[in-house]
């Protein structure tokens, strides 16, 4: 059904926030980030001022604490179990409220007395509950899902804190079981084309679910599942995001405003929450669709206590590339799939302790065959791998540990043969990452979180190997990169007056890049004259930095307020891409002795007002961003050029600022709902060593981008979805003139990103239609007609991509055939659309 | 030994689903001087100069010929000895020269034939090509000046030569590459250059190849390879100029029967430099699966190369 509020997407309610103190210490030159990099102060001295402030933060609450009682416990969903992030409890008498958190964990200190708590979450009927508070109470609340309860499409507008409440900028979260009723390319829900309908979130051509934040590039979104990173959240060149509707329960967005507790990337924090599995009893779900099924699989393990889900995705061979590939068209041979798996199981140890483990394994592998004589033939497998195991213990009532151990795995390969002559190319990366994160319930107006993070990353730059025949070239092995990284962080949401709350937080964090390590010497022609080597642990750069986050909210009235943020953060990780779209051949890299640390620095401010008693949401934000030490490949480096040098040897490096305004104007509740968001933004880069030196603009520099997302509700059976999206065409570089060489034409290229191709603009529709829930059975006794609801349920979605078959530009290349002399010579420019209109059927059940 | 972009090629192949032409609106710009010169061991320098022109401009024949620069001073020094070039046009020449003239500067024979295309070179024999010597050039034209620096490397002979039938083609027993073992010097920063001529009569009763022909990405370096033995092989290249009546299922392939001269280059890095950028830009145009890069010339204030040469022959008898 569609979901009477907010549309999959919602500006959440008053969660934590990211803060930062802004208690600067002299470390922080915003403007100079070479100084800043010099002047990097002892860690040691970090570490005395985060201490210091966390046992202030602390001492304060305890004092104040006394005489006062807690209520505490979980809330799930009573069907499955499964935990309900961001349900609130609101405590009627004094007017506020707490969510839960991502393990369906609350808690709420107040003074002795009487209190009626609601408990509330979208899509649920409300729990409604008279406490008496004399001592600490522990209170689970299972919550029946409305649409089990009500036969009508009826609107049941859940009112919680919202927009106006908290501290919140740029966080959006998405409620992954109500995006089915949206259009998607071939039929396949995407979480992260979702996200991409948010202003502030650029894509980076069709089809692409790449995530380009209010000016960071790929690389600079902290992606991950379960508390493990991913690195590589694509499919299929960006055309899907790993990320399986069916496994995925929750995910939340930070485009600006990072809370302290997550560190590591410049730009935002994607944080997704796998399903737990259903602990009640066993069910299914899957989907057949165009191009993939589907098929997930949950149930209890050991009932209340422990439950499993196993949810499995893969394509149906070659059906992307078959039309393409003709009989006699000389591909044949090729093909391309992929496949993904998500396990995760639970238990419940006792009422304080619960585990969690959780995997991801998903893969893609392309083969070519190329049509004419002599050309090479390929393999492509890539893909990534998570694992992560974690332990929720509750200390007390007002305390909550979550204690995890990480392990992600993203590698990449590409075989080539030919003749004899064979090429391959891996790299990689490898984490093991432990996280303890407490969360201190210290009263209803304080939420305080501390914790602290170590990984250690194994690099696999690119590696080349090349064998002509038995001959195997010397190509060395290439030095892994091996590289620790900490952090430790303090944050509090606290509400200073009725009208001000505030987030501030510290992150304090440091890395070193150590050996084993072979560095090559290189004289200044740029031939290799020998190595130097590190021993294990030999530390050859190391980096700290104290990061500053911060963020309040200042109320004018009920339905209207003000918010401003400010953070700081570095990353220790680089992207370094060779192609304009997302491509497997774009490696990791860890900062070093060339490579610096990126910084990036973000200020908003945002006015934010509801309308008709929350019917309708509305926001202006505006931002301006510093990102310094950014990265690319130099001018006309190959993938193998990488072999037998250091890993920095091909980089040039830079900066860039983007600045921009959002509008998002959203109806939350009503048969008719769905968003308009609006971002006018520029995003430019300045390379000393690109361009001339001159600034351009980055590829994901869109002066005006508008996203219309509808939903209607015919009725229980019938829903229909729209999307409509418009961006300012993409910059691209492009040939100014021509020359000849050889006799052949060569291009001279002047501008990077110069030429802006045409506008994108696109509409897709759909409509989903829910087969009956009930069914009529007569009572063989009685003859009684009664209407039962069915086990298994099941729709279709009729979806149309690009409604009114929009060529839109994917690329632009010139081609020129001919001889000049035989007067046959011509150039033309030639635009490559990826989609035309396209339509798509998808088959859904449950039971 | 590009061999990756075939399948970014490829790939758009795979996924475009439609395409159409378009008009594009490009900046105007200031046209360059772009210098084609070479000097090898034995022979005199030769400079072809031309000018970039917008990539949209008229493409007839007269546009095309009025690229080629007249007119300009063009002096190369080996140090000792400095000369200032000939203007040599194609409408001085005999016909009967004009195909070894298109042979010795690699211009097209139907340009030189119809339009009066002017070249540089020295005509009186006074600077001739010699192993490790060091070349310096000046161009003067159009108000502008370039110039470079290359050296002719010493040559380096393969170890030997072969044919072997295509693998790819097992119902084929005629067509087939050249394969060669090579003994790279044990130092670092050998580059090659790989070209092949044939020389057996064609259909038309004169050599099948007017002249040699280098396949696309016919050049490598050692940095992989450096003091190896080892084998590899070519396809066969492309005459840029070829009327299109070549049998298409021969295309790439030398043919049991042939007999092929090959000619293997020894250049300097940067010149090596250039011709694998210049490999890459012809191959992209523009596509978005590399970040568009210029080919990196070693001319000072222009574009194209300098590149000194110096040449190891074999010849290979095309049998099963």
């Amino acid at each position: 059904m569609f979901p009477e509020d907010e549309w999959g997407v919602k500006l959440v309610v008053g969660a934590w926030r990211n803060g930062a103190n802004n208690g600067s210490n002299g470390v922080f030159t915003p403007d100079d980030p070479g100084n800043f990099a010099r002047r990097q102060q002892p860690m040691l001295r970090h570490l005395r001022h985060l201490l210091a402030l966390l046992l202030l933060l602390v001492a304060s609450r305890t004092v104040r604490a006394q005489e006062r009682f807690t209520i505490s416990g979980y809330i799930t969903d009573s069907a499955s179990g499964e935990a309900l992030i961001g349900a609130s409890v609101f405590v009627q008498e004094i007017s506020k409220g707490v969510p839960a958190n991502v393990y369906g964990f609350y808690s709420i200190t107040l003074d002795p007395g009487t209190y009626t708590l609601q408990v509330r979450y979208l899509g649920y009927r409300d729990i409604v509950r008279r406490v008496d508070l004399r001592s600490d109470t522990k209170l689970n609340f299972d919550m029946v899902d409305a649409a089990t309860v009500i036969r009508e499409a009826e609107v049941v507008g859940r009112k919680g804190k919202g927009n106006t409440e908290s501290t919140d900028m740029g966080r959006v979260d998405v409620d992954v079981q109500k995006l089915r009723t949206l259009p998607a390319v071939f039929g396949e829900v995407d979480v992260l084309k979702v996200v991409q309908l948010i202003p502030g979130v650029k894509t980076n051509g069709e089809g692409n679910s790449g995530l380009y934040v209010r000016g960071g590039g790929p690389d600079q979104n902290l992606i991950l599942l379960d508390d493990a990173t991913v690195y590589n959240a694509s499919h299929l060149f960006g055309f899907f995001s790993v990320f399986n509707a069916d496994a995925v329960k929750n995910l939340e967005l930070y485009k600006g405003g990072m809370p302290a507790q997550y560190g590591g990337r410049v730009s935002s924090v994607l944080d997704i929450t796998m399903k737990e599995g259903n602990d009640q009893g066993f069910h299914g779900q899957g989907g057949i669709g165009l191009i993939s099924s589907r098929l997930t699989l949950e149930g209890p393990l050991v009932k209340d206590r422990s439950s499993f889900i196993v949810s499995g995705r893969r394509t149906y061979i070659d059906v992307l590339t078959k039309p393409f590939l003709k009989e006699g068209s000389g591909f044949a041979g090729s093909g391309y799939y992929f496949y993904d798996l998500n396990a995760k199981a639970n238990y419940r140890v006792s009422d304080k302790d619960r585990l969690y483990l959780s995997g991801y394994f998903g893969r893609d592998v392309f083969d070519f065959k190329g049509p004419d004589p002599g050309d090479p033939t390929f393999r492509i497998p890539w893909g990534n791998a998570t694992v992560s195991a974690r332990w929720n213990h509750v200390f007390g009532p007002k305390l909550f540990m979550n204690a995890t151990a990480t392990y992600s795995d993203y590698d990449f390969a590409f075989q080539g043969g030919q003749d004899g002559f064979n090429f391959s190319l891996i790299s990689g990366i490898r984490d093991f990452g432990l996280k303890v994160d407490l969360a201190q319930y210290a009263s209803v107006r304080h939420n305080l979180k501390y914790g602290g993070q170590y990984i250690n990353h194994l690099y696999t730059p690119s590696t080349v190997v090349v064998e002509s025949g038995d001959v195997a070239f010397n190509i060395d092995e290439p030095s892994k990169l091996r590289a620790h990284e900490g952090a430790l962080y303090v944050q509090d949401e606290f509400e200073a007056t009725d009208r001000l709350l505030v987030n501030a937080g510290l992150r304090l964090t440091t890395f070193a890049h150590v050996g084993s390590y072979t560095e090559y010497l290189v004289n200044d022609q740029g031939l290799t004259t020998g190595t130097r080597e590190y021993a294990a642990g030999d530390r050859i750069a190391s980096y700290t930095a104290l990061e500053p986050r911060l963020s309040a909210r200042w109320k004018l009235d009920k339905s209207s307020s003000i918010k401003a943020s400010f953070n700081r953060g570095q990353q220790y990780v680089h992207l370094a891409s060779f192609s304009s779209v997302a491509l497997p051949t774009d490696v990791w890299i860890p900062s070093g002795a060339n490579v610096k640390p990126l910084i990036g620095t973000q200020y908003a401010a945002g006015y934010f007002r509801d309308f008709a008693d929350r019917m309708f949401e509305t926001s202006v934000e505006v931002y301006y961003k510093d990102m310094y030490n950014l990265i690319e490949y130099a001018e006309g480096v190959q993938p193998q050029d990488n072999g037998n040098a250091n890993y920095d040897a091909n980089l040039v490096f830079g900066d860039g600022y983007s600045y921009g305004a959002e509008l998002f104007v959203k109806k939350r509740t009503g048969r008719l709902n769905g968003w308009v968001g609006y971002t006018w933004s520029k995003t430019m880069r300045i390379f000393p060593d690109i361009n001339g030196g001159e600034e351009f603009p980055s590829r994901w520099d869109r002066r005006h981008d508008l996203s219309v997302v509808v939903g209607y509700d015919l009725s229980k059976r019938w829903q229909f979805g729209a999307v409509f999206v418009y961006a300012t065409g993409q910059a691209v570089t492009l040939p100014v003139n021509r020359y000849w060489i050889e006799g052949q034409l060569v291009s001279e290229y002047t501008e990077r990103n110069g030429y802006r191709m045409a506008p994108y603009h696109r509409l897709d529709l759909s409509a989903t239609l829910n087969n009956r829930d009930t069914k009529e059975v007569k009572d063989p006794t009685t003859g009684e007609v009664k209407e039962v609801p069915r086990k298994w349920h099941s729709s279709w979605t009729f979806a149309v991509y690009n409604a009114y078959n929009r060529m839109n530009p994917y690329f632009i290349y010139f081609d020129s055939e001919g001889v000049p002399s035989q007067g046959n010579f011509q150039v033309v420019a030639k635009q490559v659309s990826l989609f035309s209109i396209l339509p798509s059927i998808t088959w859904n059940f449950r039971f | 030994m590009n061999r990756t972009l075939p399948l970014l090629a490829a790939l758009a192949v795979l996924l475009s689903s439609c395409e159409k032409e378009i008009t594009v609106d490009l900046p105007e710009t200031e046209p360059k001087l772009v210098v084609e010169g070479t000097i090898e061991v034995g022979g005199p320098p030769i400079v072809i100069l031309t000018r970039t022109q917008s990539y949209f401009a008229p493409t007839d024949l007269n546009s095309i010929a009025a690229i080629f620069v007249k007119g300009a001073v063009v002096v190369v020094s080996d140090g000792i000895t400095t000369d200032t070039l000939d203007q040599v046009c194609s409408s001085q020449i005999p016909d009967s020269l004009i195909d070894e003239a298109a042979a010795a500067t690699g211009l097209d024979p139907d340009l030189l034939a119809s339009a009066d295309i002017c070249v540089y070179t020295d005509l009186g024999n006074q600077l001739i090509g010699v192993e490790g010597r060091t070349y310096s050039l000046y161009v003067a034209a159009d108000d502008k000046v370039c110039t470079s620096v290359t050296s002719i490397p010493h040559a380096v002979a393969l170890d030997s030569t072969w044919f072997r039938l295509a693998q790819d083609e097992p119902d084929d027993d005629t067509l087939g590459f050249i394969w060669a073992t090579l003994s790279d010097p044990d130092t670092m920063g050998n580059a090659y250059r790989w070209y092949a001529k044939r020389i057996n009569d064609g259909s038309d009763g004169e050599d099948k190849d007017d002249s040699f022909i280098a396949p696309f990405f016919s050049v490598f370096e050692d940095r992989y390879v450096n003091g190896l033995t080892f084998d590899f092989s070519y396809n066969r290249g492309d005459d840029p100029y070829a009327e299109e009546d070549e049998d298409d299922a021969e295309n790439g392939y030398f043919k049991v029967g042939d007999t092929v001269v090959v000619r293997f280059a020894s250049i300097g890095l940067k010149e090596y430099q250039f011709y694998n950028s210049w490999y890459n830009n012809v191959a992209s145009q523009g596509d978005l699966f590399s970040n568009p890069a210029n080919a990196r010339s070693n001319v000072d204030g222009g574009l194209g190369v300098w590149a000194g040469y110096s040449y190891a022959y074999d010849t290979v008898v095309c049998q099963p």
